[in-house]
């Protein structure tokens, strides 16, 4: 394996940074507005917002988890992690519509939810992104340590320092609005080493040869393109943790608030086509790894792509690498830190601490202060090197809990706060119990979980036809979703645990949230929510 | 399989990821030129 040189590593890391910073000095103002900081003008074009949203959605982790289903799934690993993603993606545009017509000044989602319901939905709302932007901040310093542990002289822990440390250096003063420049830039350099690095890695492997060569390594499952296992195993539960994601996630919620509204489908359909190709073709390297019978170091599939890319890549191309890698930690890194100081200001300040009366100067500083103590945190819990996919579907199944409340919240009149958060309570219960094993799936209890895990599943597909074709299109897929699933599921989903008790947080929400809604009698006045979610700058003028 | 459609299955995931880094470069120029001719800020 080759290793870059202490000197070429210190260049490309610094040279990134640095021309990040740089960049952002252009838009860099004395006094920010508390507003731009958090959603900038909310009239970015297509070509910027297009691009961050892109660049946030491709992060370190989804490379090499999408290569590591590559390499244990075969043929169809790869589609299987990318292409779910990518859904992701196209699946929130309706509702981010939605969320732009009755909020068109919301800075967080979680703000819209205290506008519509109340200060204990916002903080559920508002906690989980907390909890999974540091989750996020923390995979991606890892990923940053690991690699540059992996290509260089320096250790794991300068790695995680000089990508902390760099991340937060840019992203400080302009926040959200750094975050989008930068994005650009970073994205279209990572394209351009996606681009180059797939077909050579695909030809210095061996080419079409391979295939012939390296075939018998597969299984009959791995040469199954509609292989059941990769479809059980991965592509539906990180469909299902994915989906929620989508609609939970601030720093996607974020772009949606930023983006000219006219722009948001094209924007949308750009980045999902744009993930898909990057993700997907990058995940091929564990397939075509996989056909090479090369066998990650150490055991770990997150060391895959690396150790692909220092053995088989030219000294430039490495470094190509190593800007693609960097470059996508570094602009998920710094779109969570853009969602962490906003949440602060909006959800904890603006919106509690201050009474009513918030001060756009100090809510930036608590914006500031915010990206320093996350960074920080974010640093110290890198020590712990999780596993990077089954945080992933955790934090997934963690927002799952949410979606259906937080949709049905903004279409629906009679959801009230008390559905909203027993529903929440109810499934997140529900899935830790069936996830951590505190309950056994089996008797009737066992059934009993398949039946919610069922219209889980009618859940998903509900909310999917429902965005794009409307409410009884939505239910009628719902009904026919879950009655579809029901028999396959019956005494066999069980032994798919991870996706069962995805399911499941679905399942239970939506049941507790339209149960416990149809009691409620009040009707909630959708155009209030647009009055109490306004421009904290021009509001103090 | 045959190996021809085998290695169009691992190579059309770059192409297609060229074709978007064609539009995202176009757009993301349009975004400047915009903003230099209104006078506007970037972002």
């Amino acid at each position: 394996m080759h290793q870059l040189s202490l000197t070429t590593v210190l260049l490309l890391l610094f040279g990134f940074y640095a021309l990040s910073f740089l960049m952002t000095l252009k838009i860099g103002q004395k006094k920010e507005s508390a507003d731009g900081y958090m959603t900038s003008n909310g009239a970015i074009g297509f070509g910027m917002s297009a691009s961050s949203m892109t660049a946030t959605w491709v992060w370190a982790a989804s490379i090499y988890a999408a290569a590591s289903s590559g390499y244990k799934y075969g043929l169809s690993g790869a589609i299987h992690y990318g292409f779910w993603g990518a859904l992701m993606i196209l699946f929130i545009y309706p509702f981010g519509r939605r969320f732009r017509e009755v909020a068109p000044n919301a800075h967080t989602l979680a703000e819209i939810m205290h506008a519509r319901h109340g200060r204990c939905s916002q903080m559920m709302l508002a906690l989980s992104n907390v909890l999974g932007s540091i989750i996020s901040l923390m995979v991606n310093f890892t990923a940053a340590g690991a690699l540059v542990s992996m290509l260089s002289p320096l250790s794991f822990l300068q790695g995680v320092l000089v990508a902390a440390v760099g991340v937060l250096s840019y992203t400080l003063w302009s926040g959200f609005r750094a975050s989008v420049l930068t994005d650009s830039v970073q994205l279209l350099a990572m394209i351009l080493a996606a681009v180059i690095i797939i077909p050579f890695m695909f030809f210095a492997l061996g080419g079409p040869s391979l295939f012939v060569e390296g075939w018998h390594r597969l299984d009959v499952e791995q040469a199954n393109f509609f292989s059941k296992n990769a479809l059980l195993e991965q592509g539906a539960p990180f469909f299902i943790a994915v989906l929620a994601y989508a609609i939970g996630n601030q720093t996607i919620a974020q772009r949606l608030f930023a983006v000219r509204e006219d722009l948001i489908k094209r924007t949308f359909i750009t980045a999902t086509i744009g993930y898909g190709s990057i993700v997907i073709g990058l995940g091929m390297l564990g397939f075509l790894a996989l056909l090479g019978g090369i066998s990650p170091s150490d055991g770990d599939l997150n060391n895959l792509v690396p150790q692909m890319a220092a053995t088989y890549l030219p000294p430039a191309l490495l470094c190509l690498f190593f800007i693609l890698i960097i470059g996508s930690l570094s602009s998920t890194a710094d779109s969570d830190l853009s969602a962490l100081s906003s949440i602060m200001m909006t959800d904890i300040y603006g919106k509690n601490l201050a009474r009513g009366k918030p001060n756009p100067t100090l809510m930036i500083w608590i914006g500031r202060i915010t990206m320093i103590v996350v960074t920080a945190l974010g640093v110290a819990f890198a020590y712990l090197r999780l596993d990077i996919l089954s945080m992933l579907v955790f934090v997934g199944a963690l927002w799952g809990a949410i979606v259906f409340p937080v949709i049905v919240s903004l279409y629906w009149d009679r959801v009230s706060n008390l559905a909203f958060t027993t529903s929440v309570l109810a499934a997140f219960l529900v899935f830790l119990l069936v996830r951590f094993d505190v309950v056994p799936l089996t008797g009737w209890l066992g059934g009993v979980l398949e039946i919610f895990g069922s219209v889980g599943a009618g859940v998903v597909f509900g909310l999917m036809a429902f965005g794009f074709f409307g409410k009884r299109v939505g239910l009628l897929v719902g009904l026919i979703g879950t009655v579809a699933v029901l028999p396959w599921a019956w005494q066999q989903m069980r032994d798919y645990q991870v996706l069962l008790s995805s399911l499941l947080a679905y399942g239970v929400s939506a049941v507790v949230c339209a149960g416990v809604s149809l009691f409620n009698r009040e009707r909630f006045d959708f155009d209030v929510i647009g009055e109490r979610v306004t421009n904290f700058q021009s509001a103090t003028l | 399989m045959s190996s021809f459609l085998l290695s169009a299955y691992i190579l059309v995931w770059p192409i297609l990821a060229a074709g978007v880094l064609l539009v995202l470069t176009h757009g993301v120029w349009k975004d400047v030129v915009d903003a230099r001719r209104e006078g506007e800020s970037l972002v």
